[in-house]
């Protein structure tokens, strides 16, 4: 199925109308041009490629079952699509077809306060869900750098990574079940064991992660029963800043493993970041040229705790070199890691000139001994990049810590892009570039992407490389569940499940 | 209530250099030096309630943020105050 589908026959319409809706059946250009754009850039001139054929809207699990069930019996492909903020192009359609908006599904079922978890549908966004757990002394502490935008769904879609996930676990370990409508239509409950509840169970074979980071290829996550916590008392958030890279990445390390309970997370920023930040962030441009990397901590928990683990860190950072910043720029840069779509969408020519820039990051998942070395690599590439083309700027890198023990970090390079410019032959620089990125992370025993997902051009083209049989078993699972390929075709390299039986 | 007067809200107070790139017109608010926005993209202009409205609005938001997150915000530079007497004190 390599047609792409970007008229839809008027019988497939008709079923669809007649399954859910007429209201919430959508069929003209805008709604389907907007619900092919996503944040990361991409080349402009091909945005007509990747437009649905229908824009649908169920409202109920069934619903969405049944719209399964059409694109089934009419072999045409199924996008699932929440907040569109994905950063590795899961929600673009590949193959036009039918666009499933999931926003309809944005009811709270139930909160349980006893055993401290709640039942949402699949398009509730965390932020929202929080302003009501909130009145209960609750939280739901799923918190990406697109909180404000990005829905339930969509975090069981890419198994999303969580900023204070050292502390609180990321949407694998937050969401505890959920109810799943696989690729043929039939409806599943996935969790640890049968109970909706439960975050732990021997009971048969562990299903829960298979079904969550496939992006949309396994079929759709409707409802979820969410984990909760008691609404933290106390935050604290010290940034330190360091003279060099080298004293800032032992300090980070040590900070990691001051074996503090209320530790959420840590991040370092190296030198170009810094560059960075004093190039355009309010908060950073007034500092002085000495300072050359940052270190930031996140704590979160009842004050007791907060406050003393807080005391440790903070003679850990000033013992290894590093300079509080000031509670005004800790706070506030803190408070603003939770909505990085604020991020300064422009960049500099080589002379220096502003131009508007597209952001955009690749992820990858290293372990700490590896991270300087990543980081090495990351930037030789990027500047043969620039080198190349002008129309890229290195925006710098940032590490941030995935778990209390500080194995491992998710490590990230900022790339602004100037997405007007892009042509075919910049296309393909960037496409080489992000191949480049994703060979160095393997070679260094890393994993492609902490958190945003391998399907874009260029990286996946690396994932069988990374994981090797696993990605066989992968196919063999595409196949079974997925027979007529309906579910999002066209990603993670998945086609080569149907090449094979042909 | 004071009178809005269009000549004022236009007139920006005269710019310090903060750095090679980036010029200070009102207190603690960074704009990007304007002979660096000449040839692909232009300063709008910017009247000057405008300037003060969206700093205070991001001001708000990140505390909205903090009062989303927590109950209370703890002061790290009061922790390195304690940390540094009772050292010295020791
Ligand atoms: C500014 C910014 C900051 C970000 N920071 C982070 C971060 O800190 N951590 C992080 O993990 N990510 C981050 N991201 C990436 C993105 O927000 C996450 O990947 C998020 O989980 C996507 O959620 P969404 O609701 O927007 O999903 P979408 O983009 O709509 O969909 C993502 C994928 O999931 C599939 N999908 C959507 N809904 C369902 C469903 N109900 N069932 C099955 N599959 C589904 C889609 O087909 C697609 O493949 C960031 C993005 C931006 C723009």
């Amino acid at each position: 199925m390599s047609t792409v589908l970007t008229e839809i026959d008027p019988e497939v319409a008709e079923a669809l109308r007649a399954a859910i809706g007429d209201a919430h059946v959508i069929a003209d250009r805008a709604a389907r041009f907007h619900r092919a754009r996503v944040p990361a850039p991409f080349p402009v001139h091909r945005w007509a490629e990747h437009v649905p054929g229908i824009v649908v809207l169920p409202g109920t699990t069934a619903e969405v079952a049944a719209i399964v069930v059409i694109a089934n019996r009419f072999g045409v492909p199924v996008v699932p699509r929440s907040g569109g903020t994905g950063l590795t192009d899961g929600a673009v359609p590949l193959r036009g077809g039918i666009l499933l908006d999931l926003k309809r599904l944005d009811e709270i079922h139930e909160i349980d306060l006893e055993n401290r978890t709640c039942r949402v549908g699949a398009g509730v966004n965390m932020l929202k869900l929080n302003e009501v757990l909130g009145k209960h002394g609750l939280i739901y502490p799923d918190d990406p750098a697109s909180y404000p935008c990005s829905l339930v769904g969509g975090r069981i879609g890419t198994s999303g990574w969580s900023l204070i996930g050292s502390r609180y676990g990321h949407t694998r370990d937050l969401v505890l079940s959920f109810t799943h409508v696989l690729p043929s239509g039939q409806v599943i409950q996935v969790g640890d064991g049968g109970g909706a509840k439960l975050s732990k169970s021997s009971s048969g074979y562990s299903l829960k992660q298979l079904f969550m980071g496939h992006q949309g290829t396994l079929g759709v996550a409707t409802e979820a029963t969410l984990k909760l916590y008691d609404k933290p008392e106390a935050e604290l958030s010290p940034f330190w800043a360091f003279e060099s890279y080298e004293e800032a990445y032992r300090a980070v390390g040590l900070i990691v493993r001051a074996n503090c309970a209320t530790f959420a997370g840590a991040v370092i920023f190296d030198p170009e970041k810094v560059a960075y930040l004093r190039r355009d962030d309010e908060a950073y441009i007034p500092q002085p040229e000495s300072v050359r990397a940052l270190v930031c901590a996140a704590l979160y928990g009842n004050e007791e705790e907060v406050e003393a683990g807080g005391r440790r860190l903070m003679r850990i950072a000033r013992d290894h070199g590093g300079t509080y910043l000031g509670d005004e720029i800790s706070q506030g840069d803190w408070a603003a890691r939770h909505d990085r779509y604020a991020t300064p969408l422009h960049g500099r020519t080589r002379a220096g000139q502003v131009v508007p820039m597209g952001w955009h990051c690749e992820d990858a998942s290293i372990n700490y001994t590896a991270v300087p070395a990543v980081r090495k690599e990351w930037h030789e590439i990027m500047a043969r990049l620039c080198r190349a083309s002008e129309i890229f700027d290195d925006w710098g890198i940032f590490a941030y810590t995935n778990g209390p023990t500080g194995a491992d970090y998710l490590v990230e390079i900022d790339v602004g892009i100037w997405e007007q410019e892009l042509d075919d032959e910049a296309w393909q620089l960037w496409v080489n570039a992000k191949r480049e990125f994703s060979a160095v992370a393997i070679a260094h025993g890393g994993s492609i992407s902490a958190c945003h997902g391998s399907c874009r051009e260029g990286e996946v083209d690396l994932v069988p490389t990374e994981l090797g049989g696993v990605f066989d078993v992968m196919l063999t699972i595409k196949r079974a569940l997925d027979p007529g390929n309906i579910m999002n075709p066209g990603k993670y390299l998945l086609d080569r499940a149907y090449e094979e039986v042909e | 209530m004071t009178a809005y007067r269009y000549a004022d809200e236009t007139t920006p107070p005269d710019p310090v250099q903060v750095s090679d790139v980036a010029i200070m017109r009102f207190e603690h608010i960074f704009e990007v030096d304007p002979k660096l926005m000449t040839d692909h993209l232009s300063q709008q202009e910017f009247p000057n309630w405008d300037t003060i409205r969206i700093v205070a609005a991001r001001h708000s938001h990140l505390a909205w943020m903090h009062d989303h997150w927590t109950l209370k915000v703890l002061s790290a530079g009061e922790l390195l105050d304690d940390i540094t007497r009772e050292d010295a004190g020791s």
